[in-house]
């Protein structure tokens, strides 16, 4: 069926080849025609219109009988050598020959063929079970295009598949092969790339030889049926992904948003609350009394102050626009500053910072390393208990790395809890609420990771601990060298 | 200075120029306000002042070029406001001629303590020039170049001498980064921060009690050093 109108030499060399068969065995008969008895010899001649049927087809198995017909007819039954016919009994023979004939070689016919169009099948099936195989599992839409487009090319012969695809989201264009000028002349097929949605795109065919009815087009329509549903399912995949990703971010501002509330108003009702008791004229404020409140006005202040600050390097990170302006500094002169106006807070704990000498140079922002150490401790000092020691180390570590470590003797936090507390807002315990803005850490894991850093908090036998490490080298150079400096003035 | 000295002030937030002037006439200055850069620079002109406190976020032109301005006919000290995060700003407003800086919010106290230094270094600049600089147990003979902790002398390289003279010819001024590097390396080395930070680590070793909580040499995080001395 398939090489009907495909091979057309082919065919007529399946004719030829028929005849010859044919021929062959008319000669070999006629030379036993006189040791043969003529039922015989009709016998016999049933086999090359057999033979020829089953393996050239139908056509050339339809001319064998009818030339088996007019030879038998002419070379066998006598009178020899013209088509009449004496005897009763050889007209009988010679119908009954003829209707054999037919009827085998429609039969065999008609199973050649049906075996053809199973094979054509069965690779039809193949094919597309290629395609599905090699569609599953794919959620990236370029991969989809890429493998519809690449089996389309081999499975259809074509010169070049061109593809195109749009969703809400982005526009597929795909052309096959690569590096192939586009070609002046317009695509002889083109078949949509449809679902239930409606028409997602496109799949063109340069492709001189017209398709096979109706196999071909069959498969070439379900190819772009195939194709559609990847690319829908793969475009549903990504909405939901977005969608979650929204949902995330919408959770976390309703997040801020109840906290920031609740931060900034707290420090404010303070300030209110004791401004106003000032002010009013009706009562005689003891000077105790009223030192207190100003205390508080000052104290909420700073605090608010603060978690403006927070806020806005908070938003800062989030946004990308936090870059750090990295320098050569000395991680002992940031500490030392830090613990110096720290002093007050932390005047019912020690402190005690073991910085070796000679550390290198250490590329950071000094204000967001200051911010980073200001954090980290005031953490310390909140939870650790009165009268403990906060240490802080540095030391250079083999990898050309910085590690530095801020530890307490304070309560040592779950496990579960030890990665998130670097997430925003969160609090490993309800009795948290009290005090910060439950941005620092993050705020802190913000600047380390601008820097090139990593930070983890861990559990010590005897407390809790901060590790975070920094580069030594700034954009892959080590710290420069200083001047030659003269001994003595 | 018979009268009282006399602050101008240019901000555009009406409730601390409010604050301000009841505060500062207060404390027994003569204060004078302006909402715009502009005005501030006329008012200046007119009426000149001893001190300029300045908020670097105005809504006409920017602060840091009312100190360039400024600083084209006057030595008045200039002490710039800015929120927190502004160092760029403030170190552009030092570099242009400012003389201290004051981040909001702040306390008056931190800003009557910066108005006292800045009428002290303007009275300086205009008298005779302290030749010996006091701070704490040291003594720093800048003409004759010693040094002194308590009795011991305390030896200087050449580079770090240079610095420390710098430093302490501005005493309770902020040196930006900038300005000690062109001081003391040139201007070519006007960006080597790190050249700071080694010989500050220097110094401090040789004059501080504790050089990790310095008394005299003071960092301004992200501006520059500030040498503290004795009143």
């Amino acid at each position: 069926m398939l090489s009907r109108f495909r091979n057309t030499p082919r065919l007529v060399l399946n004719y030829l080849l028929g005849l010859l068969t044919f021929s062959a065995a008319t000669g070999i008969l006629y030379l036993l025609r006189d040791i043969l008895d003529t039922p015989l010899i009709a016998l016999l001649f049933l086999l090359p219109v057999g033979l020829n049927t089953a393996y050239w087809g139908l056509g050339p198995g339809l001319l064998t009988a009818l030339s088996a017909f007019l030879c038998f007819n002419y070379f066998f039954l006598r009178p020899y050598y013209t088509f009449a016919v004496h005897q009763t009994s050889d007209v009988v023979v010679l119908i009954v020959f003829f209707v054999v004939a037919i009827v085998i070689s429609q039969l065999v016919g008609q199973a050649r063929s049906g075996q053809a169009a199973a094979t054509a099948r069965e690779s039809e099936a193949t094919k597309l079970y290629e395609l599905s195989t090699a569609l599953a599992g794919w959620q990236d839409d370029q991969s989809i295009a890429r493998i519809l487009a690449e089996h389309t090319l081999q499975t259809f012969q074509a010169e070049r598949v061109e593809l195109t695809a749009q969703s809400k989201i982005q526009n597929i264009k795909l052309a096959l092969p690569e590096g192939i000028a586009v070609s002046s002349r317009k695509p002889e097929l083109l078949v949509p790339l449809q679902t239930v949605r409606g028409t997602l795109g496109e799949l063109r065919l340069w492709r001189t030889q017209p398709l096979n009815q109706p196999a071909e087009e069959r498969l070439l329509h379900t190819f772009a049926s195939q194709g559609a549903m990847a690319f829908e399912r793969a475009w549903l995949t990504q909405t939901e992904t977005r969608a979650k990703v929204l949902e995330e971010s919408d959770r976390l501002k309703s997040a801020l948003l109840s906290s920031v509330s609740h931060e900034l108003r707290s420090p404010l009702a303070t300030i209110k609350a004791s401004i106003t008791s000032l002010r009013s004229g009706n009562v005689q404020w003891k000077s105790s009394a009223r030192e207190d409140l100003l205390a508080a006005v000052d104290d909420e202040t700073d605090h608010l102050n603060r978690l403006v600050g927070n806020l806005l390097d908070m938003s800062r990170i989030e946004s990308g626009a936090l870059k750090p302006q990295r320098q050569w500094n000395l991680i002992g002169e940031i500490v030392g500053g830090v613990i110096a106006r720290m002093r007050q807070a932390a005047e019912y704990h020690k402190l005690d910072v073991q910085i070796a000498e000679d550390l290198p140079l250490v590329p950071v922002d000094y204000v967001q390393m200051e911010q980073v150490f200001d954090n980290l401790i005031s953490n310390s000092l909140k939870y650790a208990p009165p009268n403990t020691t906060i240490h802080v180390t540095a030391q250079k570590q083999n990898k050309g790395t910085l590690l530095v470590k801020v530890s307490n003797q304070g309560p040592t936090v779950p496990q579960e809890h030890l990665d998130r507390i670097f997430d925003k807002f969160y609090r490993v315990t309800d009795a948290d609420r009290v005090t910060g803005t439950g941005l620092g850490l993050s705020i802190c894991k913000g600047i380390i990771e601008a820097h090139g850093g990593h930070i983890w908090a861990e559990n010590l036998p005897d407390g809790f601990a901060f590790n975070f490490t920094l580069p030594l080298t700034l954009d892959g150079t080590p710290p420069p060298h200083l001047p030659v400096d003269s001994e003595t003035i | 200075m018979n009268s009282a000295p006399h602050i101008l002030v240019i901000d555009d937030e009406p409730q601390i120029l409010r604050a301000l002037r009841t505060i500062l006439t207060e404390k027994k200055f003569k204060v004078t306000v302006a909402n715009r850069g502009e005005e501030g620079l006329t008012l200046a002109a007119t009426n000149p002042p001893d001190i300029v406190i300045l908020d670097l976020g105005l809504p006409d032109i920017d602060g840091i070029e009312v100190c360039a301005r400024l600083r084209e006919w006057t030595q008045v000290p200039i002490i710039i406001l800015s929120v927190r995060d502004g160092e760029r700003d403030k170190v552009a407003a030092l570099d242009k001629g400012a003389d201290d800086y004051l981040t909001k919010p702040f306390g008056i106290e931190e800003l009557l303590a910066h108005v006292r230094v800045a009428l002290r270094h303007s009275a300086q600049l205009q008298g005779r020039k302290e030749s010996v600089v006091k701070a704490g147990d040291l003594v720093i003979d800048l003409a004759r170049y010693i040094i002194k902790r308590g009795s011991v002398e305390v030896k200087l390289t050449a580079t770090e001498f240079k610095l420390l003279a710098y430093l302490a010819s501005n005493t309770g001024r902020v040196l930006t980064h900038r300005s000690i590097l062109t001081h003391v390396w040139g201007e070519a080395e006007a960006d080597h921060i790190e050249y700071l930070r080694v010989y500050m680590r220097q110094l401090r070793k040789k004059l501080e009690a504790d050089p990790e909580r310095p008394q005299f040499i003071l960092t301004e995080p992200g501006i520059g050093y500030r040498f503290i001395s004795d009143e």
